[in-house]
C-alpha cells in the first residue's frame, strides 16, 4: 500500500509540474537543464495562438452553418473586449511599440478565460442536445489552450524583461474595467441561446487572430532575424 | 385633320416611347470584395439594367468604430465597377457595411448590403517568377523549383505568414500532383524521369486565408543522361549474353561427359562366368547351358582342389578330346575350370565363323601355354586352381561346353588345325583321382588299356594302372580309318564311342613322349561336336 501511494505521490507531482503547455523553464539556469531562448519561446507562442484561431475558426464555422445558414448575418453585435484599444492595421500595431503591444496581448487573453469556461459549461449543459461532443470537447479545448497561451506569453514578457528589451511593469497595470462576460453574452434569466454562442464565437474568432497578429509582429521587431 | 394630328403625335410618342423604353435603374448586386495582404482591399459589383439611361454608381460603407456613412474612395484604381479601399481606409478587426446604389435621371436602386471583415477576405496574388532548374548530383537529377512571393506582401514585419503548395504534370499525363512547401520559397523535386517534359504551377495563401490563383505554367525538359551511358550499357549486356550462351553450348557439348562426372553408372550386378549378353536375346539354349556350366564351376570350384583337367596331346595321334578325370569320391571336373572354350561353339548345328577359328587360335595359345606352365609346375596342387582363375579372368564368361557329342561333319571341315581321330582300339587315358584329393600328380595319371570293343560303340578298357606322364595310346584298328569319339564313360571300364567316319584328311601326328604338343583338342573341340555332359551324368 505505501508503495502505490507513493507512486500515486509522484505521478501527481508530475502531472503537475507539467501542467503548463510550454516545457517547464528551469529557474537559474540549472546544469543539464535545456533553457529555451526567447526566439524559442516566441515560436512556441505564437504556434498555439495559431492553433487557437484556427479552433476558433472552426468552431464558429459550424455554428454558423448549423444554426444562421445564411451568411450575410447582419448583427451589429459588440464584443465585450470592445473596450480595450487594439490596433488595427499594421503601421499601427509598429507605432505601439513593444510594451503596450505586449500589454495588449495580456489583456486580450485574460479577457476570454472566464467566457470559454462558461461557454463550454453552457453547451455541455444544453438541454437540447444541439451541439455535439464534437464541439463541446472542442470549446474545452479551447479553453485550455487559451489558458496555456497566456502563461506562455507571461513568459515571454519575464524573459524579455530579463533581456532588457520591456518596461518592468508590463503587466501589472489595472486592467481596464470591463463588463462581466456573464452578462454580456448570456443574458441574466440565465437562458442561452445559440445566438449568444454565435456572437461568442465571432468575437472570440476575431481576436484570437489579432493576438496572432500582434505576437508575430512583437517578435520580428524584438529579435532582428531575416526571416520573420 | 384633328384626327390625322392626334394620330401623328400618338404614333410619335409611342415610336418614341418604344425606340427609348427609360427606366430607373436595376438594383445592382456586390459581388465581393478581396485584400491581396491584408492592407488594402477591393470590392466589386455588378450593375443591373440601367433602364436606357446614363446610370451612375457608387459605394457608400458603414463601418464599425466610425461614425458615419462614407463613400468608396477610389473607384477608378481597380477597374470598372470596383471600389479600391488604400491602407488609410482599411482596417482590419472591423466590420465594414457596404451598399452600392445605382442612379439614372429617373431614379436609383440600391444593392443589399454586405457585412465583411477584412481578415475574411484575405486572398493574395500568385507567386512570382516560377524559376525550374534541372540539378544533377551524382547521376540522380532531380528538378528544382524556386519562386518568389507577391511583391505586394509584407513577411519582413511579420504582419502576413505566406504558405505556399505547388503542382507538378508531366507532359502526357493529365494528372496534376501536388506537394506542400511550407513557407520555403523552393523546393527540390526528385522524382523525375529524364527525356520527360513537367509542367509546375505554385500557389500560395496569408495565414489562414484563401489560396491564391495558380502561377503561370513553366515547363522543363529533363535531359536524357542516359544517353550516354546506353552505348555501356548495351555492350555490357551483349557481353553477358554472349557467355550465357557460350556456357549453354559446353554444357550441352559435354553432356554426357558431365553426365559422366556427376551421375555416374551404377555397376550392375555381374556373375563371373556369365555372360549377360547372352541372356538378353533371351532364354537360348546356349545361355542356359552356360548357366548350367558355370553354376557348377562356381560349386565345383571352392571344394576343387584337386579338380584339374590336362589337356594331353596324343603323340600317336590320339585323342583330341580332354581327359575326363574321375573322382572316386566326388565328381569329376569339367574342363571348363581347366580350360578356356569359346562359348560359342558348342550349338549342335553350328557352324564356326572364321571369328571363332581365330578365337579358337587365341585360347589354343593360351592354353598351350598354360598347359605348359602346368607341366612344369608338376606337383603343385593349386596350379590347377591358378589355372582355373587365370583362365575365368582371361576369358570371362566363357562357357566351356564339351563333352561327347554327335559330331557335325560339316565342322569338321573348317579346320585346318589337326583333328586327332580316334581308333576304335588302343588305349584310353582316363584319369583318375588319387584318394588323396589333395594334390593331383602329372604322374599319377592312370591309364586304361582299352582291352576290346564290343558292338561298334562301346569300349571295354583294361583294369590297370599304368603311369605315364600324360600322353595317350591309341592303337590304330586295322580295319578303320577313322576314329570315333568317346560318347559316354561307363563305370570303371566302359566307354562308349561313337561311331563316326571322319574324313581322312586329318590325322593324328605322333609325337613321342614328350609330352604336350599341340592342344589340337582345343580346335577339335571348337568343332562343336562336344555338348555338355553334366557331371552326374557320367557318373
Amino acid at each position: 500500500m505505501d508503495r502505490n501511494l507513493f507512486a500515486v505521490l509522484i505521478l501527481v507531482y508530475l502531472e503537475l509540474s507539467m501542467r503548463a503547455g510550454t516545457s517547464p523553464v528551469c529557474p537559474s539556469g540549472q546544469a543539464g537543464c535545456h533553457v529555451p531562448s526567447l526566439a524559442d519561446l516566441f515560436n512556441r507562442v505564437i504556434q498555439q495562438s495559431s492553433r487557437v484561431h484556427a479552433i476558433s475558426s472552426d468552431l464558429h464555422s459550424e455554428f454558423e452553418q448549423y444554426f444562421f445558414p445564411s451568411k450575410n448575418f447582419l448583427g451589429k453585435g459588440k464584443c465585450h473586449t470592445y473596450g480595450i484599444m487594439t490596433p488595427a492595421d499594421k503601421e499601427n500595431a509598429q507605432r505601439l511599440g513593444r510594451d503596450q503591444l505586449t500589454e495588449v496581448i495580456l489583456r486580450l487573453l485574460g479577457a476570454w478565460e472566464d467566457p470559454l469556461s462558461q461557454l463550454y459549461h453552457s453547451m455541455s449543459q444544453d438541454q437540447n442536445q444541439d451541439f455535439n461532443h464534437y464541439s463541446s470537447n472542442k470549446a474545452l479545448e479551447i479553453s485550455d489552450m487559451v489558458h496555456e497561451l497566456r502563461d506562455g506569453v507571461t513568459k515571454v514578457a519575464e524573459k524579455m524583461k530579463l533581456l532588457g528589451v520591456l518596461g518592468n511593469y508590463v503587466g501589472y497595470t489595472i486592467p481596464e474595467t470591463l463588463p462581466p462576460s456573464s452578462a454580456f453574452y448570456f443574458n441574466k434569466k440565465g437562458e442561452v441561446t445559440s445566438m449568444d454562442h454565435l456572437v461568442l464565437l465571432y468575437c472570440f474568432r476575431r481576436d484570437s487572430n489579432k493576438v496572432k497578429n500582434y505576437l508575430r509582429i512583437l517578435k520580428c521587431t524584438t529579435l532582428p532575424v531575416l526571416d520573420c | 385633320m384633328r384626327r390625322d394630328l392626334r394620330l401623328a403625335l400618338l404614333l410619335l410618342l409611342s415610336a418614341a416611347l418604344e425606340s427609348n423604353s427609360m427606366s430607373p435603374p436595376g438594383k445592382p448586386v456586390l459581388l465581393g470584395c478581396r485584400s491581396p495582404e491584408k492592407e488594402t482591399f477591393t470590392c466589386w459589383w455588378e450593375p443591373g439594367p440601367d433602364g436606357g439611361l446614363p446610370t451612375t454608381h457608387r459605394l457608400y460603407y458603414e463601418r464599425e468604430r466610425l461614425e458615419g456613412i462614407h463613400e468608396c474612395p477610389d473607384y477608378q484604381s481597380a477597374g470598372k465597377n470596383s471600389c479600391f479601399f488604400d491602407k488609410n481606409h482599411t482596417s482590419i478587426w472591423v466590420d465594414y457595411f457596404l451598399t452600392v446604389v445605382a442612379f439614372n435621371d429617373l431614379g436609383n436602386a440600391t444593392s443589399d448590403p454586405l457585412k465583411m471583415d477584412v481578415m475574411e477576405i484575405v486572398k493574395p496574388d500568385p507567386p512570382e517568377n516560377v524559376t525550374l532548374l534541372v540539378k544533377d548530383i551524382e547521376d540522380s537529377p532531380h528538378l528544382h523549383v524556386g519562386w518568389q512571393r507577391p511583391q505586394n506582401t509584407d513577411t519582413e514585419s511579420g504582419w502576413v505568414t505566406i504558405k505556399y503548395k505547388l503542382r507538378v504534370k508531366q507532359e502526357n499525363n493529365k494528372k496534376w500532383k501536388e506537394y506542400m512547401s511550407g513557407t520555403q520559397t523552393h523546393f527540390s523535386l526528385y522524382s523525375v524521369s529524364p527525356g520527360v517534359e513537367y509542367s509546375v504551377q505554385v500557389r500560395c495563401r496569408l495565414d489562414h486565408g484563401f489560396w491564391s490563383e495558380w502561377s503561370n505554367t513553366s515547363h522543363v525538359k529533363i535531359p536524357d543522361y542516359l544517353q550516354d551511358k546506353r552505348p555501356f550499357g548495351i555492350l555490357v549486356s551483349t557481353l553477358c549474353v554472349i557467355t550465357f550462351i557460350a556456357t549453354m553450348c559446353i554444357l550441352v557439348m559435354k553432356r554426357k561427359y558431365l553426365k559422366k562426372c556427376f551421375l555416374p553408372p551404377v555397376p550392375g550386378p555381374k556373375i563371373t562366368g556369365v555372360d549377360f549378353t547372352l541372356l538378353k536375346s533371351g532364354p537360348t539354349e546356349d545361355a542356359i547351358n552356360s548357366l548350367n556350366q558355370n553354376f557348377p564351376l562356381m560349386v565345383a570350384w571352392k571344394d576343387q582342389m584337386e579338380d584339374y583337367l590336362i589337356v594331353t596331346e596324343n603323340d600317336i595321334g590320339l585323342e583330341p578330346h580332354p581327359f575326363i578325370s574321375q573322382k572316386r569320391k566326388n565328381r569329376s571336373m569339367f574342363s571348363s575350370s581347366g580350360f578356356c572354350f569359346h562359348s560359342e561353339i558348342q550349338s549342335q548345328d553350328s557352324r564356326l565363323s572364321l571369328n571363332e577359328q581365330e578365337k579358337a587360335g587365341k585360347r589354343n595359345h593360351e592354353i598351350q601355354q598354360f598347359v605348359k606352365s602346368n607341366k612344369s609346375l608338376s606337383g603343385t596342387s593349386l596350379s590347377n586352381i591358378e589355372q582355373t582363375q587365370q583362365c575365368s579372368h582371361k576369358q570371362q564368361g566363357t562357357i566351356i561346353n564339351f563333352g561327347i557329342t554327335e559330331a557335325t561333319q560339316q565342322s569338321r571341315s573348317h579346320h585346318d588345325n589337326t583333328v586327332k581321330p580316334l581308333t576304335d582300339s588302343g588305349y584310353v587315358d582316363i584319369r583318375r583321382h588319387e584318394e588323396n584329393t589333395e594334390e593331383v600328380d602329372v604322374k599319377t595319371l592312370q591309364y586304361s588299356r582299352v582291352k576290346e570293343m564290343n558292338s561298334d560303340n562301346t569300349l571295354i578298357l583294361e583294369k590297370e594302372n599304368v603311369s605315364r606322364p600324360g600322353y595317350m595310346d591309341v592303337q590304330r584298328q586295322e580295319n578303320t580309318e577313322g576314329y570315333s569319339r568317346v560318347k559316354e564313360v561307363e563305370g570303371d571300364s566302359m566307354i562308349i564311342v561313337q561311331k563316326q567316319i571322319l574324313s581322312s584328311d586329318t590325322y593324328y601326328k605322333e609325337t613321342g613322349l614328350t609330352g604336350f604338343s599341340k592342344v589340337g583338342v582345343c580346335a577339335e573341340l571348337d568343332s562343336g561336336y562336344v555338348d555338355t555332359i553334366p557331371v552326374t551324368h557320367l557318373m
